[in-house]
This record gives C-alpha cells, structure tokens and sequence, in this order.
C-alpha cells in the first residue's frame, strides 16, 4: 500500500535505544531511570510493528511481528508497575528515590 | 507518497526530540508530559504503518495507564510537585557510549536489503486467532509473569511490614 523506507524505521529504533541507555547511564531518579527503559523498549516494540506491518500475513510468513509487540507491551506495563512499587517502598524507607543512594538491597 | 514520508518524517523528528526532552529537563513533572507527547508520537507510527490496533493498545497502555502511574509516583514521592531535580553531570562516557550504539545500529540498517514486501494491514481478527491459537503459549507465559509481579508489588507497599 505505502512504500515508507524499511532503513528509515529502523535508523529511527537505533536513534531511540541511543537515547534510552543514555538516559539509564546518566539519570541517578529512579522515576527517570524507568522512563528511560521505556524509551528503550519502546524503540524494540517500535521494530516488531514495523516488520510487522512489512511481513505480517504475507503467505510463507505468520503474524510473529504484531504477537510479540501486543506480548511485549503487557510486559513493560507489567515492569512499570514493579518499579514503581520498588520506588514507593524506597521512598518510605530512605526518603528519597535516588539510586546512588539507595546502596542496600533489603527494602 | 510524499505526504506519508513528510507524516514520517514529522512523526520521528517529534519523537527522538520529546524522549530527549523528558530525560533532559528539570521538572519531573514536565518529564511525564514529554514522555505521554513520546507515547503518542509512536502511536501515530502505528497508524501510519497501518496497525491501527497496535496503535490503540499504545494510546491506552502507554499514552494512558503508564503515564498515569508515573504521575501517581511522582506525586507521593515529593513534598513539592514542581521541586528541581538536582543536575547531573553527563559524562563523556555515557554520550560516547550512546552515540556509539546509534552509530553501529544506524550502520547495520543501512546495509540491509531493501524490503521484498510492502507496507500493508492485516485484520485484528487474524492477528487475535494467532494470538491465542499459535502463539497462545506467550499470552500464557505473559499470565504467569504478570501474576507473581502483581503479587510481588502488592508485598512491597503494603503497610506495616517490617
């Protein structure tokens, strides 16, 4: 139907996980450390829709692309939710949510 | 033609500029609205490569629900919503690190062939009938992930633990 650049998808994914392991690398919030593995995982899902949309139901190929990505976004809600149970719990015990000075692993 | 690869070109311009945004500014609070602005630009790429269910399912999922849930964690976690985050540096390491990621990536995707199909849609219902007939055992994997993280988050807020 539309014929947009394969490369250019892709090129946007790399550009995407760039910036999301910047930001693991660099934030020391925890909120901020979260939104960064989304960005990151975001730019994976992003790949699955795409490949998706190029291959999904042509004869000889299944419909992986879009099963996974649906998969995926279950389970990065799920991790958001964790996270952010890991991050009242610091909260309450160390009063503050920044990682460099969360140094003990028992909450 | 042209006016899908200006969509393209607007959509990824929107969304490497508000994921960088919601990691780079100081209020915490401004962050979450880059990163719903982020969600919803990606979900705008689902559209345009014709998934529009993929496309709901992150407007709901991400644009909605995540977004709400970080907003909820920055409310309880601070005792004035609109507090500066304290600066940090950015090191040499990590921008070399990252650029260095994009570079290798952008190169591999430089490199492979062009695509031997083209950009179409696919019925939800086809899409649903492959998920829960043929890849029914990642929707029960996801369950049972799901489950004890659910269970796992409920033990570490509860009150009174000690």
């Amino acid at each position: 139907m539309t014929d947009l650049p394969l490369a250019g998808f892709l090129a946007l994914s790399a550009v995407l996980l760039g910036i999301g392991i910047f930001g693991i690398l660099t934030r020391r919030n925890f909120i901020l450390l979260l939104i960064a593995i989304e960005v990151a995982i975001n730019s994976a899902i992003l790949n699955f829709v795409v490949f998706g949309a190029y291959w999904g139901g042509v004869p000889g190929y299944g419909l992986e692309g879009p099963s996974v990505a649906v998969v995926l976004i279950g389970l990065a809600a799920t991790e958001v939710a964790v996270g952010l149970a890991i991050v009242l719990a610091l909260n309450r015990l160390r009063g503050s949510i920044n990682v460099a000075e969360a140094t003990v692993l028992k909450l | 033609m042209i006016l899908e690869l200006l969509a393209f070109l607007v959509l990824a311009v929107t969304a490497a500029v508000t994921a960088l945004a919601a990691l780079l500014v100081r209020e915490l609070v401004h962050t979450i609205v880059w990163v719903a602005l982020f969600f919803v630009s990606l979900a705008g790429f689902y559209f345009l490569v014709s998934a529009p269910f993929l496309g709901v399912l992150q407007l709901g999922v991400y644009a909605g629900a995540v977004t709400i849930l970080l907003l909820f964690g920055v409310m309880v976690t601070r005792k004035r919503i609109f507090a500066h985050e304290a600066a940090t540096g950015l090191g040499p390491a990590p921008v070399a690190l990252s650029l260095l990621i994009v570079v290798v990536l952008a190169t591999a995707a430089s490199t492979i062939p062009a695509a031997t199909s083209q950009i179409h849609s696919y019925s939800v219902s086809a899409l649903s009938t492959a998920l829960f007939n043929q890849y029914g055992a990642w929707l029960l994997l996801l369950g049972l992930v799901m489950l004890p993280a659910l269970a796992g988050a409920i033990y570490l807020v509860r009150e009174g633990r000690e």
